[in-house]
């Protein structure tokens, strides 16, 4: 457990320590901001577009920092040789992949946490009303992030950040099509398309589930037992994802 | 385990894929070793020969193609028992953006020392290294041997018993060599079995108990640095103002052609013989110029197990 939390907590300090992240934190509080210029230019429903951009920005660049992030993940280590001491210690390398996650999405978390408050901030300055429903997307996009940062995670096993995060962004928009395609996939006359989409949506992590913000900003109820559902889904997610990441990793030789 | 044997190395075969479809490429075939409690342990051969595959195996970074590989009786890819061991590897690296101190005590938590205890022993071993003046500076600020040092004491943070080294002395200057090959005798007279890989043979003649060569990824040679001799001890003899008469004798019975008469000439003689020359040479009238006795330099022990392995590898 010592040796998680050191690994864990090394992880934010080093990554709070990259300024590429600052920028893209600037960008999104930028972006937040502009909701306020964006909402003025419209006659009607003013708070909610000004939300709706708020809300986008804090996905977008969430999930932007997440796959950024996550992809040099373990690669860094290999190829700064850091690992090989790490590794020679009493840790086992599950271990070491479980602290480096945990202490990203720490980081993550810590972020969101400060585009949260802008967004907040934003809303109370234009009068937008925030409500709960706010707060359960926002806490779902939390559980979103920790979702990107495993399949980054386990890319980052193996791969070089490049493809990583290729790969990574690939699942992204696939997890976020999954839901759409399988509903178009059912409407169809052959069982095959109906088949192939019902197994994309099975196979693939419906990163959608996760995606509240429409219900948020329109004030439309979000059932509890959908966001129990989605909150099971992306931790159940989240591990699977990790876990093929220890095999993957439990194989490489560090050369 | 028999108690005594801390590394022991059987059969270790290792194969690497140099890309992806291509054919394997053999690194290590079939090498096996013993390193024992107590002994500082110079594994050497020259660059490319296996040595840090070797020890990234003992390391649980890579894994073996076969053959076993056991430390403190235990399968190298274990982890548990790793807090008996340390390692140091060449070239190190570390978190930079850390202190000494920080870098430090992040090991020994790793190593899962009592948290009451890292302060205090992260000063211990700052001092035992020489980095206690050093320990709130940033590793971004270090030099190469100050980060050589570093490496030494992450490796010593939490007491192990066994210390593996990769190349402590590689890239020093003389003054750095010693601090670091005096450092590395301070640990081993403390208890700690030293495993250290290298290339620098006059570091490993002057600290090392006992060798093992690697070359081409075989075993060249293994045993005490002592044993080079063999069981026959030589002595080179130096003589001069030998009479002529005297120099034919010598020639006669040694079968050699001696350069001059009267001049210096040095005779490499076995003991028996040594002391029949010594008194002959003395009753009539030579002089001794120097006796001393004859020690194959480990250079030429390495340089003789790498021509024949390239040897072997030709035929």
């Amino acid at each position: 457990m010592n040796a998680l939390l050191a690994i864990a907590g090394n992880t934010v300090r080093d990554a709070v320590r990259n300024r590429v992240l600052y920028i893209l934190v600037f960008f999104a509080l930028v972006m937040i901001g502009t909701s306020v210029v964006l909402a003025s230019l419209s006659y009607v429903e003013r708070e909610r577009i000004l939300q709706d951009v708020g809300f986008s920005a804090i996905r977008l660049f969430g999930a932007t920092i997440a796959i950024f992030m996550g992809v040099g993940l373990i690669h860094r280590e290999v190829e700064r040789r850091t690992i090989y001491t790490i590794l020679s210690k009493p840790v086992t390398r599950a271990t070491f992949l479980a602290g480096k996650y945990l202490g990203l999405v720490a980081t993550l978390w810590l972020q969101l946490a400060i585009m949260v408050a802008a967004f907040v901030a934003v809303s109370l300055a234009a009068g937008a009303p925030l409500h709960p429903g706010h707060f359960v997307a926002l806490a779902l996009v939390a559980v979103e992030l920790a979702v990107v940062v495993a399949f980054a995670t386990l890319f980052s096993s193996f791969a070089t950040p490049f493809l990583a995060a290729c790969y990574s962004a690939g699942l992204y928009l696939v997890g976020h099509l999954t839901r759409d395609l399988r509903a178009i996939g059912a409407t169809s006359d052959s069982h095959a398309v109906q088949q192939a989409t019902l197994w994309i949506h099975r196979l693939f992590p419906d990163l959608s589930a996760l995606n509240r913000g429409l219900e948020a900003v329109h004030d439309l109820p979000i059932p509890p037992a959908e966001v129990g559902f989605a909150l099971l889904m992306g931790v159940a997610w989240s591990l699977g994802f990790l876990l093929v990441a220890v095999v993957v990793f439990e194989r490489r030789d560090f050369r | 385990m028999d108690g005594e044997t801390i590394v022991r190395v059987e059969n270790l075969v290792k194969d690497f894929r140099p890309g992806f479809g291509l054919r394997k490429k053999r690194v290590l075939h079939g090498i096996s070793f013993e390193v024992r409690r107590g002994e500082i342990f110079g594994f050497i051969g020259p660059n490319g020969a296996g040595k840090t595959t070797t020890l990234k195996v003992l390391m649980g970074l890579i894994r073996a193609t076969s053959g076993r590989a056991e430390l403190l009786g235990h399968d190298v890819g274990e982890s548990a028992y790793r807090r008996q061991i340390g390692f140091a590897p060449e070239s190190p690296y570390f978190y930079d953006f850390l202190t000494g101190r920080e870098i430090l005590t992040f090991y020994a938590r790793l190593c899962d020392v009592e948290p009451a205890r890292i302060g205090a022993r992260v000063e211990e071993v700052l001092a035992q290294v020489g980095l206690s003046d050093a320990g709130g500076a940033r590793l971004r600020t270090y030099s190469k041997g100050m980060l050589q040092r570093i490496a030494i004491a992450q490796a010593i943070v939490h007491d192990p018993s066994v210390l593996f080294l990769d190349e402590p002395m590689s890239g020093l200057d003389p003054v750095g060599r010693k601090e670091i090959r005096d450092l590395i005798v301070r640990l081993n007279a403390d208890g700690k079995t030293v495993f250290m890989n290298t290339h620098i043979l006059s570091d490993v003649e002057l600290i090392c108990d006992r060798v093992a060569i690697i070359v081409a990824g075989r075993m060249a040679y293994e045993g005490a640095l002592a044993a080079f001799d063999g069981d026959r001890k030589l002595y080179d003899l130096t003589l001069a103002s030998l009479p002529a008469d005297f120099a034919e004798e010598i020639e006669a019975q040694l079968g050699v052609a001696l350069g001059g008469r009267g001049e210096r000439v040095t005779l490499r003689l076995g003991e028996k013989e040594l002391n029949e020359l010594l008194q002959a040479a003395l009753a009539r009238g030579a002089r001794v110029e120097e006796l001393v006795r004859h020690r194959e330099h480990l250079e030429s022990l390495f340089l003789r197990a790498v021509e024949a392995q390239r040897q072997e590898r030709r035929s």
